[in-house]
């Protein structure tokens, strides 16, 4: 029992970032159909704009959270205009599509550093408390992330399911012949969702940042995960791939728990997704059409 | 009823069995097939109002689309039964069974003779340590690829099939090459002028002759009427009527669902 | 004869510009012809380095080399022909998406394995103790004679993709990558293609793996980043990915221009080349992958051309 609170609490503390990211990724994804790399330095710079803003104005975290998010949401609408939208006006195909993404990934991640510098930084925070929640010492920081990422998530699930801009996302999403019929504006709806899903992977890279350290990799780190954690649960919605995202999260914990090794627990899951997705994909190449 | 003659006698010709087959999209049954052979005579005719299942009948014999119930069988004319629809779709081929396509297929990076050398290649051929093949597959199939392309005056073969009506043309060809036992033709004359149309009437015809079992499926009901044999009659995703091309040329439920009136 | 020109770093500059146009001219086999964006290279080529570097260190053999190097390099080509086999199975059915997915996280899981495994492959400490397998005496003419080996092995890899074009099996990869479900209705067994296919690919991968420990004789998990698989990926698309010589052409433009060009040529100030031009090097080629793909998507020699190529070997 105290095992499964432990990996519980940890767990959804530690990862909470994880399910945001997942959330504007399995949103970009469900719209444009297309696996963005790139998406990982979304994450990287929300890091690096949070920890600039946090150092060079000297402003808490808090307050350089939203300003962050909003940064990397205007880079990742800005990849879409210049690089995105025009590949696609050219009938670029899918698979090239997914190599720019990560030719633009891997763009950013470099370019980057010329901008912010090479060693690694650190947002300049005063030291967190520590709360004890069922006999499991949690920093008063990482709860407060936690709380965030469930705010931040759950406005976006209502902004989808109840907003009218959400209904023509998803209305695009499903059909987009049909959508523009309905009177849709597919430009302004596909930059929206860009935007948002910018915001999303900005915010979770300043509570990763903030956690650890802000370094290149900070995205790419983690873009493992969210991919997988996106494929995986998107076959539900959006409540799937949060679902997903927080068993991932604790599942994580509790067997870096268990085995002496964090890295094994990484290991078994990307085991697990992998199968999952194979079973799935034998099954989608019986029923395809044609 | 018509099982028992089925079993009693070994067919002449491959026949296909579809027993109990269902398939729907989103809710919508598209075919539903409770027992019917195909291949009793050498050419049948398979037509219908849009949207009866011809396609998605083919499409399910091919296994390239899945089955929601039921199953689909060759019989050879050797006597046993082969379960077509337990197997992988590109098993299809090696039972002899092979079908054009309706819409246009085509690979387009391969120039016309390389897609027929391609159809023609034995697997073995293919494997990634023979890498000294070509010279022996070009020539252990020259002679009917060649044969082919003379037939339906291919210009030049090292060249890629551009138009619509080469890559229709392509596509029959490469099932010719797969020397089919059973044939199914989805429109093969669609977008052909007549001359070709003729043409692939005559291919099939000698196929037919030969002992290849062919089904087709075709719009245009002149090819039905002079080719065929046996004409089955599908609406919404059965086959309701089967008879030679007269009595259904003739037959009432026809007329008023598809023909029209003015066309008898 | 010799060879005072070729200092230690045109000598490791040459070496990567040959292993990498190795591994790109197999990627070609997959990208470029089967089109399967295999994201994983550098997990087949880790596989090989390493399990050929742990056997060379930690095992006691009985005989030395040039025995020892033959038996290490043959169980790791082994080794990552085997997770080629496995790549290869789970890939067989999966779309685009579904690829990147599975290789992305082999390359992943080799690297989490490589670096959990310290007490065996040294993990972020790295691990020492390779050599040559033979001793022709200066380390300088040891080098230059392994970058000769190792250009043979290319120049083999080169000669195989070649005559893989001009075979029915070429035709069928390609047939495969263009449309897979016509291909199949062809009686084509396109599943059993691609297992094939990531055997070959990433056993010959796993082999330029085990001659790259060679010759770098100090295995850092640092190497198991995504690099290699980038410089492979961007040389290729540069030049051509339907070429047989898109790889070397662009090898030589990409990593070439960096590795030779600016490492032993451009007088620039000696504190660049420890951090500003490595860095410039990997976001250049990112650039490149989009640049090329955006304005000129065969790259720079253009698609394949099969109407030209059957008229050479059948005639009109």
């Amino acid at each position: 029992m105290d095992f499964i609170l432990q990996s519980l609490v940890i767990g959804l503390t530690e990862n909470a970032p994880l399910v945001l990211a997942a959330i504007g990724f399995a949103l970009l994804y469900k719209l444009t159909g297309l696996i963005n790399v790139a998406y990982s330095e979304t994450i990287t710079l929300g890091a690096y704009f949070g920890m600039w803003l946090n150092t060079t104005y000297g402003l808490d975290f808090y307050t350089v959270l939203i300003p962050a998010g909003l940064l990397a949401g205007v880079v990742s609408l800005v990849t879409y205009l210049v690089l995105f939208r025009p590949a696609k006006r050219r009938n670029v195909g899918g698979l090239e599509m997914i190599i720019i993404s990560f030719g633009l990934s891997i763009f950013l991640r470099h370019a980057l550093q010329f901008v912010f510098g090479y060693p690694e930084r650190f947002f300049d925070v005063p030291p967190p408390d520590t709360i004890m929640l069922f006999g499991v010492g949690v920093t008063s920081f990482r709860l407060l992330a936690l709380a965030s990422v469930a705010v931040i998530s759950l406005l976006l699930w209502l902004f989808i399911q109840r907003t009218s801009y959400g209904l023509q996302m998803r209305a695009l999403a499903s059909d987009e012949a049909l959508a523009k019929v309905s009177g849709i504006r597919p430009l302004a709806v596909t930059m929206l969702v860009w935007a948002i899903a910018g915001v999303a992977g900005g915010m979770a890279g300043a509570f990763y940042g903030v956690g650890t350290s802000v370094s290149p990799l900070l995205g790419w780190r983690q873009f493992l995960l969210i991919l997988m954690v996106a494929l995986v649960g998107r076959n539900w919605g959006l409540g799937g791939v949060i679902a997903v995202g927080i068993c991932t999260s604790v599942a994580l914990v509790a067997m870096a728990l268990q085995f002496d090794q964090a890295l094994y627990a990484q290991l078994v899951l990307i085991v697990i997704f992998i199968v999952i997705l194979k079973v799935r994909g034998s099954r989608l190449a019986e029923t395809a059409k044609v | 009823m018509v099982a028992d003659t089925v079993s009693a006698v070994a067919p002449a010709r491959p026949q296909i069995r579809i027993q109990g087959v269902v398939k729907s999209y989103a809710g919508r049954v598209v075919v539903n097939i409770d027992d019917t052979v195909l291949g009793a005579s050498p050419i049948e005719g398979l037509i219908g109002p849009n949207g009866a299942g011809k396609t998605t009948l083919m499409r399910l014999i091919m296994h390239s689309t899945a089955l929601d119930r039921g199953t689909i069988s060759l019989l050879p004319p050797t006597g046993g039964e082969v379960v077509l629809s337990s197997q992988s779709s590109n098993r299809m081929a090696h039972h002899g069974v092979v079908k054009s396509n309706q819409v246009i297929m085509d690979f387009d990076r391969l120039t016309v003779l390389d897609s027929l050398l391609l159809a023609a290649a034995e697997g073995t051929y293919e494997q990634p340590h023979r890498i000294f093949s070509e010279k022996t597959v070009y020539r252990r199939h020259k002679d009917e690829i060649r044969h082919y392309l003379d037939f339906f005056g291919f210009a030049d073969p090292t060249a890629f099939a551009l138009s619509a009506g080469e890559k229709k043309l392509l596509d029959i060809v490469r099932c010719l090459l797969l020397k089919p036992t059973f044939l199914l033709l989805d429109e093969p004359t669609a977008g052909l002028p007549e001359d070709l149309t003729d043409k692939v009437m005559v291919v099939v015809r000698e196929l037919a002759a030969a002992g290849t079992s062919v089904v087709i499926v075709e719009h245009d009901l002149n090819v039905i009427w002079n080719l065929c044999d046996e004409v089955l009659f599908m609406a919404e995703g059965s086959v309701i009527l089967r008879g030679d091309p007269q009595s259904i040329r003739s037959h009432r439920t026809v007329v008023e669902k598809y023909l029209g009136e003015g066309h008898v | 004869m010799t060879f005072d020109f070729l200092d230690s770093f045109l000598i490791t500059g040459l070496f990567s510009v040959v292993m990498v146009t190795g591994l790109a001219l197999l990627l070609h086999l997959q990208l470029g012809l089967t089109r399967i964006a295999n994201f994983g290279v550098v997990g087949f080529w880790g596989i090989g380095m390493y399990v050929f570097g742990v056997l060379y260190v930690k095992v006691d053999w009985s005989f030395g080399d040039p025995y020892q190097f033959l038996v290490c390099a043959a169980i790791a080509t082994i080794a990552s022909g085997l997770a080629g086999l496995l790549v290869g199975w789970l890939i067989a059915d999966l779309d685009t998406d579904g690829v990147l997915v599975v290789t992305l996280g082999f390359a992943t899981a080799v690297q989490l394995v490589a670096t959990a495994q310290d007490d065996i492959t040294g993990g972020a400490r790295g691990m020492g103790g390779l050599d040559f397998p033979f001793d022709i005496g200066k380390v300088k003419d040891n080098e230059l004679l392994w970058l000769g080996f190792t250009m043979a092995v290319v120049a083999g890899i080169l000669f195989y993709v070649w005559r893989v074009h001009r075979s029915p099996y070429g035709r069928h990869l390609i047939a495969v990558g263009a449309n897979e479900r016509l291909a199949r209705s062809l009686g084509k067994s396109t599943s059993r293609t691609k297992l094939w296919l990531f055997v070959i690919a990433s056993a010959a991968m796993g082999l330029l793996g085990a001659m790259n420990g060679v010759m770098v004789r100090f295995l850092d998990i640092g190497n198991l980043g995504i690099d290699i698989t980038l410089a492979a990926m961007a040389g290729l698309i540069l030049g051509g990915t339907a070429r047989v010589w898109g790889a070397v052409v662009g090898v030589f433009l990409t990593v070439g221009v960096f590795d030779i060009v600016i490492q032993s040529y451009l007088p620039l100030p000696r504190e660049w080349y420890t951090q500003a031009i490595p860095v410039m090097r990997e976001a250049i080629f990112g650039l490149t992958l989009i640049i090329v793909l955006l304005f000129r998507p065969y790259g720079i020699l253009g698609d394949m051309r099969r109407d030209s190529l059957m008229r050479k070997i059948h005639g009109r």
